[in-house]
């Protein structure tokens, strides 16, 4: 036994002298490699500036044979190479790519494995996400595409507005080309007209009238469900109902109240808000369940014909309606107009900002090929060809309004996007809607929110077009979920608003002050 | 049973018939899966489908198991699983049977840093270095050979061969039968038992494993079923953050339930034969001959 005992402390330490030496060593070795790949890279640098030169001397695209590029992009359901799209932009571009992809699930914490071991991608798509984005461009990981743009870059540069490209330079340099966000509004209360109708009521255009809408509902009993029915239906997880919430001047996270952006928590409305939902709650006009609510639990009410509203994004609607018709056969149902509150305010969130991002890494072989890649996927013609596919074939004209050609729009443009770096933004969202008219009732209710609400009442978020900002990167998701659930407590009765004080002391000591304070900083430039 | 009683009788069939009941209520979550599977989509979305399928129809499953990239992942982890076991029951032997001879020097102290690696390892990010200095990324082998022993399957086949009588050995050798033979010809012939058992282990393991794939392969062409499925799943619970050309993509519920009953068929269809190897494989060398 002692012997035993002896045996394994010389082993250990022996081990351990193993893996200091070793981490030692390692250390030396990084730093070698790291001032390897710097040199490297400035004798990259060097010949790509020769290459170029040479490039402009000759003066005519070359015709030395171009290199395969390494792709990585999102999750999607089919293999990226196979996919019909894959072998037009093959076509098109005169580069073969190899795409590979991110998992669906914790793709950040594999993203961020393959790109610091420094796989050697010549084109990451990804989605946008500031603080990631700006992690990487800060620790010198992608490459600076204004030179290169500036060198083959001509389609990016009519392609893509300079307010886009300004939103995401990180010191003075842009290491990113953006998706832009195709639409402004996403979500808004469905309510079920056949109800109405039924009661001799109106679609509600302000929240008492809603109030007075939902009380019928839930008295009346319009659904035959006896008093099963549940007059409005959200999720659990979003307690700030869209619509509604823009009712009482708060559409967004951060609001301008005075000329400063302002967190909903500390917003005057808060209080108001707080008050209109908890009656609701008390009432029994918001499902008493809500706090358990998933997603799928609350379409599954509104589905079935028990819920009378329910809180959705329009993207949902084509699942929606398919099962609502099969279940109560008569079933109507449309989003209500953007609702005045008791001050008279309304709107719906406004999407700003960026919907993917494409960078190249440091680690890739091909730089300047990546961005003629890019350009090249941007020329006009090439780009229509990728977002809608041929005329005739994929897609028909109607009065300025691109219809889709079923099915073979869904089988060989649906995940078109993926493999988009960049759009041009003039004529993308004009060129999407195609994706919207792949089912009418989606259409109708896209059209609805997005194209017949006045403008004044989208309000655009404020902070999507702000650039990177580090105290607001770190702090802003846990600052939500601690709003999040105070609200959903306030709304359940399970916190009362004597205690809201508190909270936001609280609240601004986790982050919001110092968020708060660069945030104003930027937006002081904006409004002058 | 002579002498029981009707009392007995009675409280046994009440426990027979609880213990029915509470097997058959771990059968429900699966039976809800399976008949969301084979159920009309507007059925599921609106919450309908219970045990019993609403507006039965085949036609997801067929679209499920006829799709290409189904099929491949399912070939992929078949591939793995196979070639998997082989190897690593060859290495495990090899490696326990040198270990199990008490009288070589050194074996103590080989077999203390074996089990220094159960308990402590270099993590996910050395580990994925390493593997990418070996090129092993996007590689099947970047699956099979960080799992190649299993220091625990290595312990049970020593002490198993612990327990072989060392005369049948030294008969071998009087006919001069030299190392590899006698572990070929003598003793794996006689550790049929602890290596089904083992190689069941193995097997089980590679056809699971999800978390090396999802680590060393990025290209779809080489995805396991597991990876394939914990894609078109963990779609369900991330809906928030995505885009609205996201959501129009997002595979129906039905497709979902589809998928997880055709991945788990392969696994169920074989279980049965060799359940009773798992049971006895817990008891392989807990005695000591």
């Amino acid at each position: 036994m002692k012997n035993y005992v002896k045996l394994f402390l010389v082993t250990a330490m022996a081990v351990m002298l193993v893996a200091l030496t070793a981490c030692s060593s390692n250390n030396g070795g990084s730093d070698n490699a790291a001032n390897a790949t710097n040199s490297a890279d400035t004798a990259d640098t060097a010949n790509a500036g020769g290459e170029a030169d040479a490039g402009d001397a000759a003066n005519a695209p070359s015709d030395e044979p171009k290199p395969e590029l390494k792709r990585l992009g999102i999750w999607q359901n089919e293999d990226y190479n196979t996919y019909p799209v894959a072998k037009m932009l093959e076509e098109k571009t005169g580069y073969k790519v190899k795409y590979d992809m991110l998992p669906q699930d914790k793709y950040a914490e594999k993203q961020n494995l393959i790109m610091s071991s420094g796989e050697p991608y010549d084109l990451v798509t990804t989605f946008s996400d500031m603080a990631i984005y700006s992690d990487y461009a800060q620790k010198g990981a992608l490459v600076d595409l204004l030179p290169l743009i500036d060198k083959y870059g001509p389609n990016i540069k009519t392609a893509i507005s300079q307010q886009s490209m300004d939103a995401l330079k990180v010191d003075g340099k842009l290491y990113a080309i953006p998706t832009a966000v195709t639409y402004e509004v996403n979500n808004s209360i469905l309510i079920r007209t056949d109800w109405l109708d039924k009661l001799g009521l109106q679609m509600p255009t302000t929240t008492d009238e809603l109030t007075a809408v939902l009380k019928a509902f839930k008295d009346k009993d319009p659904g035959g469900n006896g008093d099963q029915d549940v007059p409005l239906t959200i999720r659990g997880d979003l307690p700030m109902l869209d619509n509604i919430v823009g009712a009482f001047g708060m559409p967004n996270t951060w609001n301008d109240v005075d000329g400063q952006l302002v967190p909903r928590v500390l917003d005057p409305a808060y209080k108001d808000y707080i008050t209109y939902m908890s009656d609701l709650y008390k009432q029994g006009l918001l499902d008493k369940e809500f706090v358990v609510n998933k997603d799928a639990t609350a379409k599954e009410k509104f589905s079935s014909g028990k819920a009378g509203a329910i809180i959705v994004h329009w993207a949902d609607i084509p699942t929606i309606s398919d099962a609502i018709t099969k279940s109560v056969p008569d079933a109507k149902f449309a989003f209500v107009p953007a609702l005045k509150g008791p001050a008279g305010k309304a709107g719906f969130a406004a999407n700003a900002g960026f919907d993917r991002l494409t960078f190249i890494p440091k680690a890739s072989k091909h730089p300047e090929d990546a961005i003629k890649w890019i350009n090249a996927s941007l020329d006009p013609e090439t780009f229509k060809d990728l977002a809608i596919g041929e005329e005739g074939k994929h897609y028909t004209e109607e009065n300025g309004a691109y219809m889709p050609i079923l099915p073979i729009f869904n089988d060989e443009r649906n995940l078109a996007n993926n493999y988009m770096a960049g759009t041009d933004e003039t004529n993308y969202p004009i060129y999407w809607q195609a994706r919207v008219h792949k089912s009418p009732v989606m259409f109708e209710a896209f059209d609805f929110l997005n194209n017949k609400q006045p403008a004044e009442v989208k309000i655009q978020n404020k902070l999507g077009l702000a650039p990177y900002m580090p105290e607001y990167a770190k702090n802003n998701q846990q600052l939500e979920t601690m709003v999040g659930d105070y609200t959903i407590k306030l709304i359940a009765g399970a916190e009362s608003l004597s205690g809201l004080e508190a909270f936001q002391a609280k609240y601004k000591a986790a982050g919001e002050e110092a968020s708060a304070k660069e945030i104003n900083a930027w937006y002081a430039t904006t409004t002058k | 049973m002579r002498g029981k009683k009707i009392g007995d009788y009675a409280l046994d069939s009440v426990i027979y018939i609880c213990l029915t009941l509470m097997g058959l209520a771990t059968l429900l979550p699966f039976a809800n899966v399976l008949s969301k599977s084979i159920s009309e989509e507007w059925a599921i979305v609106a919450g309908k489908v219970g045990i019993i399928p609403v507006g039965f129809q085949l036609d997801t499953m067929r679209f499920v198991v006829t799709s290409s990239q189904f099929l491949h992942a399912l070939f992929i982890s078949a591939l793995v699983a196979v070639i998997g076991t082989l190897a690593s029951l060859l290495v495990t032997a090899m490696t326990a049977y040198p270990l199990s001879k008490r009288e070589l020097p050194g074996t103590g102290a080989l077999i203390v840093l074996f089990i220094f690696t159960m308990m402590f390892n270099g993590g996910i990010i050395p580990n994925y270095l390493l593997i990418r200095q070996l090129d092993l990324i996007n590689n099947l082998g970047s699956l099979i050979l960080p799992a190649l022993v299993s220091v625990f399957n290595m312990l049970v086949v020593k002490s198993y061969f612990e327990s072989l009588p060392p005369s049948l050995e030294e008969s071998a050798k009087l006919e001069g039968a030299r190392n590899y033979t006698i572990l070929f010809r003598i003793i794996l012939p006689l550790s049929g038992p602890v290596l089904a058992t083992i190689g069941l282990f193995y097997a089980v393991y590679y056809w699971n494993d999800y978390f090396n794939p999802m680590l060393y392969i990025n290209s779809s062409s080489l995805k396991p079923l597991q990876l394939y499925l914990q894609d078109i799943v963990m779609n369900a619970d991330t809906s928030s953050a995505l885009s609205a050309d996201d959501l129009m993509n997002v595979p129906a519920e039905g497709v979902r339930s589809a998928t997880v009953i055709a991945s788990t068929i392969p696994i169920l269809l074989v279980y049965p034969f060799l359940q009773k190897y798992f049971i006895k494989g817990v008891l392989i060398g807990s005695v000591k001959g």
